[in-house]
């Protein structure tokens, strides 16, 4: 089944297109990266989903066929928002008793239980909250509905390395054991090599790169060999940068596993060098120049 | 994947959230709104019902004086009306209480959600956005409408020994609108105006200064037109005019034309009668004897006055309270239509 399928999917705001021509296939039972810089479309594309905003062009459809924004879709979907914005002057009691009351399934049991591990009292006002704990809160009140999908935008931007830590890994956990697929969009690249396992990249927006993340790593590679030498016709160059006597070049290659040329060595690469190789190579990415001087 | 998560993919549409589970959440809502406005009412009717005891007492004092025609009894009716009949800023306040009971409860309903992001929450949940937008929409109209019609009887109960004795016209537009059902009208249109303001300001101290000065202005635009044209104004020529009835305007008529002020001004000075211009007569020295309506009756002169009578008071009530509530469904159907449509 698909979590998410979109074509040609556009969203614009004035005259800004937030969202343009975004054609986007994502499996479910994985957790999904969604990436890119700011202003890629990220959070757009996110709000579309949850049926916050309706597109200006184009189809999506959620959870194998379900239109967003149905009764079906709001129900099996969860989302956090940016920033996590819940009611700052209720009560955490209050609030798990809002969202029972808002939803048509709410494990009550599970919510506390919860609360209880991370230590957040339910008399507490959340306004009283500190970031951490309201971001496991905001995640606990999503969970706690058993959705199909949990949607979660930027969900660490705004939390201590700690904090973000807990909160993935109760992301992971939620994953494996409730069987919740889940795609977040961060710009924390860092933390995303750890748990996702599917990565689309998102620039000016539009998808710059869409699959399972093994299946991205195997198929590319850091080839380095002389300057001017040339560049095997199996190797599709994403960047490709000098150093001294050597060119660095981060390639995608038809048959991994292949051999190489002469004078060319090759290395695997992470999820984070790949995503900033794309990220880099993106059309309006201004490179900074100084910097590469020195590299 | 356990079993739970197979059946949860199903493709049925769910069950909707049922009503009585999102009710909690328009009480959740609205708690604080209420208790601060009927903590507001509450000081409100603490004072109307002092005022009124005292009121009743000195009024009962009144009409047990007699003999009733005599000077002393007269003396007693005229320092009853100097110290009750007028209301002063007291009155302006009764008037512009609907409009905060109405306001504060319906700018914030969106605006707030907007301002703080915390629609991003609300809308995304099982219920979805029009189930809790008809909601909160309701609870709070109903609300509205239960405050407003208990301050609308507890000021129609405060002015009844005023109206009973002529002091104060149940068609006055420091009564008309704050009794009856009218009042539920106005705080009805206050809400609704909140609402649509909130949706568009997005902010909610914007949305409550929109709200409540389009209000303001809606309830100037139906005390000065709209009301007198809800049916014509009857006109007489008889001086006796029922106290309860509400005079509109007065003027002097000759031959069935109409006498200016300026032909009055001219006739009344001649036989030495002084005028301020307003249309009132002062005699000028040595000429107290004359009574200038008298004489303007003697003259040919037949003055008009044109009324609303007290029997309109519930037509009238209707009338307004009728328009006043299509604006009001109207704007919030406006309100939950741009709602389904709008862009997060």
């Amino acid at each position: 089944m698909t979590m998410i399928e979109t074509s040609a999917l556009g969203r614009r705001y004035g005259g800004d297109w937030a969202l343009r021509n975004c054609t986007l296939t994502v499996p479910d039972d994985h957790l999904v990266a969604l990436v890119g810089p700011n202003g890629a479309g990220k959070t757009t594309l996110l709000n579309i989903a949850v049926g916050l905003t309706p597109p200006t062009e184009g189809s999506i459809s959620v959870l194998g066929g379900v239109p967003v924004g149905s009764p079906t879709a709001l129900d099996r979907i969860a989302f956090v928002a940016q920033d996590m914005p819940l009611y700052r002057n209720l009560s955490v009691a209050d609030m798990l008793h809002m969202t029972r009351n808002l939803n048509h399934d709410f494990d009550v049991a599970y919510a506390r239980r919860r609360l209880d591990d991370v230590a957040i009292g339910q008399g507490h006002r959340i306004g009283k909250l500190s970031g951490g704990q309201r971001a496991q809160l905001a995640l606990t009140l999503a969970l706690a509905r058993h959705p199909r999908l949990l949607v979660l935008d930027e969900p660490t931007a705004s939390l201590d390395p700690v904090a973000r830590h807990d909160f993935m890994a109760t992301v992971v956990t939620a994953m494996t054991d409730d069987g919740v697929s889940v795609i977040l969009s961060s710009h924390a690249l860092a933390e995303l090599e750890r748990v996702a396992d599917y990565l689309v990249l998102l620039t000016g927006g539009a998808v710059r790169l869409n699959g399972v993340v093994d299946d991205l790593l195997q198929q590319h590679l850091l080839v380095t060999g002389p300057a001017g030498s040339p560049v095997d016709p199996r190797w599709h160059v994403v960047e490709s940068r000098e150093a001294g006597s050597q060119r660095i070049l981060l390639v995608w290659v038809d048959a991994p596993g292949a051999s190489l040329p002469e004078h060319w060595e090759a290395r695997t690469v992470g999820v984070e060098e790949l995503a900033l190789a794309y990220l880099r190579e993106s059309p309006g990415y201004a490179r900074p120049v100084a910097v590469e001087a020195t590299r | 994947m356990t079993m739970s998560v197979v059946t949860g993919t199903s493709t049925t549409t769910p069950r909707p959230v049922p009503w009585h589970r999102l009710a909690w959440v328009a009480w959740r809502h609205y708690r604080t709104t209420l208790l601060a406005t009927a903590a507001l009412l509450a000081v409100v009717a603490g004072f109307l019902v002092a005022r009124g005891y005292q009121m009743r007492d000195a009024y009962a004092a009144v009409q047990a004086c007699t003999p009733h025609a005599s000077a002393s009894c007269g003396f007693a009716f005229s320092q009853f009306h100097d110290t009750y009949a007028n209301t002063g800023p007291l009155g302006a306040l009764f008037v512009w209480l609907p409009a905060v009971i109405g306001a504060f409860a319906g700018a914030p309903l969106l605006a707030r959600e907007l301002e703080s992001g915390t629609f991003r929450y609300a809308w995304t949940q099982g219920a979805g956005r029009t189930r809790w937008m008809v909601c909160l929409t309701v609870a709070g109209a109903l609300g509205v409408a239960a405050l407003a019609a208990a301050f609308g009887q507890l000021v129609a109960w405060y002015e009844h020994p005023l109206v009973a004795s002529g002091i104060q016209e149940r068609l006055h537009a420091s009564v008309f609108p704050v009794t009856g059902v009218v009042v539920v009208g106005w705080a009805l249109a206050a809400f609704a105006i909140g609402v649509f303001v909130g949706l568009l300001a997005r902010r909610v101290l914007a949305a409550l200064a929109l709200t409540l000065a389009a209000w303001t202005g809606l309830a100037f635009l139906a005390g000065s037109v709209f009301r007198d044209r809800y049916a014509a104004p009857l006109v007489t020529s008889d001086q006796q005019m029922g106290l309860t009835d509400l005079p509109v305007d007065q003027w002097w008529t000759k031959g069935g034309v109409r006498a200016t002020d300026a032909q009055i001004n001219q006739v009344l000075q001649a036989i030495g009668l002084q005028t301020d211009g307003g249309g009132n007569f002062r005699a000028g020295p040595g000429s107290s004897a004359i009574d200038p309506v008298q004489y303007l009756l003697q003259h040919g002169y037949t003055q008009l006055t044109s009324y609303q009578p007290d029997s309109r008071y519930w037509p009238f009530q209707w009338i307004e309270f009728g328009w006043l509530t299509v604006v009001s469904v109207l704007l919030l159907a406006a309100s939950i239509w741009l709602l389904r449509r709008r862009p997060a």
